[in-house]
């Protein structure tokens, strides 16, 4: 294996990891802070890809995607959390795992009902539509706009956490619910913006991913389990272990699938259960006293 | 017995009556759905015994489900062996399976059981989505019947494969209806109660767990021996974790720990599909809907209707 090609299989890898971790991102904060698997969150990218696509058909511009479809996710987010989720708290994993798979086909079906049941296609904005050169190797640039999104997007997150009132809160909020409530944070408002946030994220990845992948009803259940294996395996409720886990999933899924073809699918899968067994909290636990 | 488990067996025998009234006057697709609703019955009943006793919620089942149904298929195939031994090597493989990934999943538990459960059932669909040995996504058809021409009995037909799969749904509940009730039993339900005082008690917890993990998943393995015989058909979705997820419901449908709960969730779930599905294109959504509104609103399943006191418990 030469090192161009190693080059290529890393920029994939890590264009693919940027993906997972804007969807991680929003998974990670319901799981760690309110210890709550959200299945539909998958739903929400699906949407923002397809929204996104009604945007960009209609304005003729991929930029009309990238500005309607994440306040659409997190429109629907804000729904799911007054209509479900708020009262699903204290219902324990297996119910809220259940109620959330429903949501999944409820989704799916809704999308085909107003979208039909088609692949779409979002091109790549003409900007960014050509190749570029870096080490002597010819990439797509649209791939590397993914990659410096997502890669900006951690940064912002990553101060956004550290430095604001909200990012306090919301790290009170996963170190110890109940004490950080009790000396008067309003956790559950915090929670909420933050859900919200988690789900216009998913939604951007959609449109994100629109170009490199495809738009279908079910693209969503397609994405899904990897983004809860990088949630696991990162440890939730951490931004860090959000981003390691989502570069590590997806390298082992790019490089997997060039190395150990006959394997790959299997992959990520087997490093999950690695990491769950070798580190059940995940890579990097939230510091909970409970 | 407890009053509970004799309200269990009087409406176990109730809906056996039942399928067979329904077999005796329903007519070729009434003979379908049936076999159909024995296979998945005794898929939910296997389940139950792991999440209504152990108190292990598994999102994977449906890889013991897949490889009971793909050895039965393939060794059938293959080795031109005799397909009644077959399902019992389908049965052993999936038990031994359940075995070896239970020594390893037992350890974990809540959230965490869930999601390595849901990732060794995604690594066997990975697997045979792949295998060319298998047929990869296309799965492998044509698989052998059991010759039951001894006694007078035709698989290929959906009304004596309807009695067989009755009967053998039956043999299954009363299987389990026996461990269930027998101290081994008991202590599944105790340690699921208060798993520290069961420790405490010096009982071999992950053990019992294990042991648990392993006879479901060897049940499993015969439903999806049952499968492969009723269709005739293997492929990689019987492993899908969205398979997992709908036998998950069909026992919470009927009420967790009842056995025969789990039963009639089947039942009203493979119906509903049914008839929902010939109603409209869009029968997912009302499916999801149903899904959400069991989970919501009825606790204890339609066994926890009739019973004062739900057993329904939350992982």
């Amino acid at each position: 294996m030469d090192s161009g090609f190693l080059l290529l299989q890393l920029l994939n890898g890590l264009q693919f990891a940027m993906l997972l971790f804007l969807l991680a991102v929003g998974l990670s904060v319901v799981l760690g802070m309110m210890n709550f698997i959200n299945l539909a969150h998958g739903t929400l990218y699906m949407v923002g890809a397809f929204v996104g696509f009604a945007a960009a058909e209609r304005a003729g511009s991929f930029w009309a995607a990238l500005v309607a479809g994440p306040p659409a996710a997190a429109a629907l987010g804000a729904v799911f959390y007054a209509g479900l989720l708020r009262r699903m708290q204290q219902a324990g994993a297996m119910k809220q795992v259940l109620v959330t798979f429903g949501l999944i086909f409820v989704g799916i079906d809704t999308v085909r009902l107003i979208w039909g049941d088609y692949e779409q296609t979002l091109p790549a904005p003409s900007v960014l539509a050509g190749s570029v050169h870096i080490l002597g190797q010819v990439y797509p640039a649209y791939r590397l706009f993914v990659i410096a999104l997502g890669l900006m997007l951690a940064l912002i997150l990553h101060l956004g956490l550290e430095r604001t009132r909200l990012g306090a809160a919301v790290r009170a909020g996963v170190d110890d619910r109940v004490m950080a409530a009790s000396l008067g944070l309003d956790i559950e408002r915090a929670f909420f913006a933050v859900f919200c946030l988690g789900c216009a994220l998913a939604g951007l990845a959609g449109v994100v991913a629109a170009p490199v992948l495809e738009i279908y009803p079910g693209m969503d259940m397609a994405i899904l389990i990897p983004t809860l294996i990088v949630v696991v395996v990162g440890g939730p409720g951490r931004l860090a272990g959000a981003f390691l886990g989502a570069l590590l999933i997806g390298m082992a899924e790019t490089f997997g699938a060039v190395l150990v073809p006959d394997f790959s699918g299997f992959m990520i899968y087997a490093v999950m259960a690695l990491a769950l067994l070798l580190r059940p909290q995940g890579l990097l636990p939230a510091r909970h006293s409970s | 017995m407890s009053t509970g488990e004799r309200r269990q067996h009087i409406v176990a025998a109730l809906l056996l009556l039942a399928a067979l009234a329904a077999w005796r006057f329903s007519g070729y697709a009434g003979e379908d759905r049936l076999g159909e609703i024995a296979v998945w019955a005794i898929f939910a009943m296997s389940l139950d015994l792991l999440v209504g006793y152990a108190g292990l919620v598994s999102l994977g089942h449906a890889l013991f489900f897949g490889l009971g149904a793909y050895a039965m298929a393939s060794l059938a195939l293959f080795l031109k062996g005799s397909p009644s031994l077959a399902l019992l090597a389908g049965v052993a493989t999936a038990g031994l399976s359940a075995l070896a990934i239970g020594a390893i999943v037992v350890r974990l538990a809540g959230v965490f059981f869930i999601m390595i459960t849901l990732a060794f059932g995604q690594m066997g669909w990975a697997y045979f989505l792949r295998a060319r040995a298998f047929g990869g996504i296309g799965g492998m058809s044509g698989v052998r019947q059991i010759d039951l021409g001894r006694l007078g009995l035709d698989l290929a037909n959906p009304a004596d494969f309807a009695l067989i799969a009755i009967i053998a749904a039956a043999l299954v509940y009363l299987l389990l209806a026996l461990i269930t009730a027998s101290p081994f039993g008991r202590m599944l339900v105790a340690l699921h109660q208060n798993e520290h005082r069961a420790r405490a008690l010096g009982l071999p917890v992950q053990r019992y767990k294990l042991a648990a993990f392993a006879l479901a998943g060897a049940l499993a393995g015969f439903a999806g021996g049952l499968q492969a015989q009723r269709t005739g058909f293997v492929s990689p979705e019987l492993l899908v974790w969205t398979t997992s997820g709908e036998v998950l419901i069909m026992v919470i449908l009927g009420g967790l720990g009842t056995l025969v709960g789990p039963v009639a969730g089947a039942a009203i779930w493979v119906v509903l599909r049914h008839i929902l599905s010939d109603m409209t294109a869009y029968w997912m959504m009302a499916m999801g809907l149903f899904f959400i509104a069991v989970v919501l609103f009825a606790g204890g399943g339609l066994m926890g209707l009739a019973r004062p006191r739900a057993a329904a418990d939350d992982a």
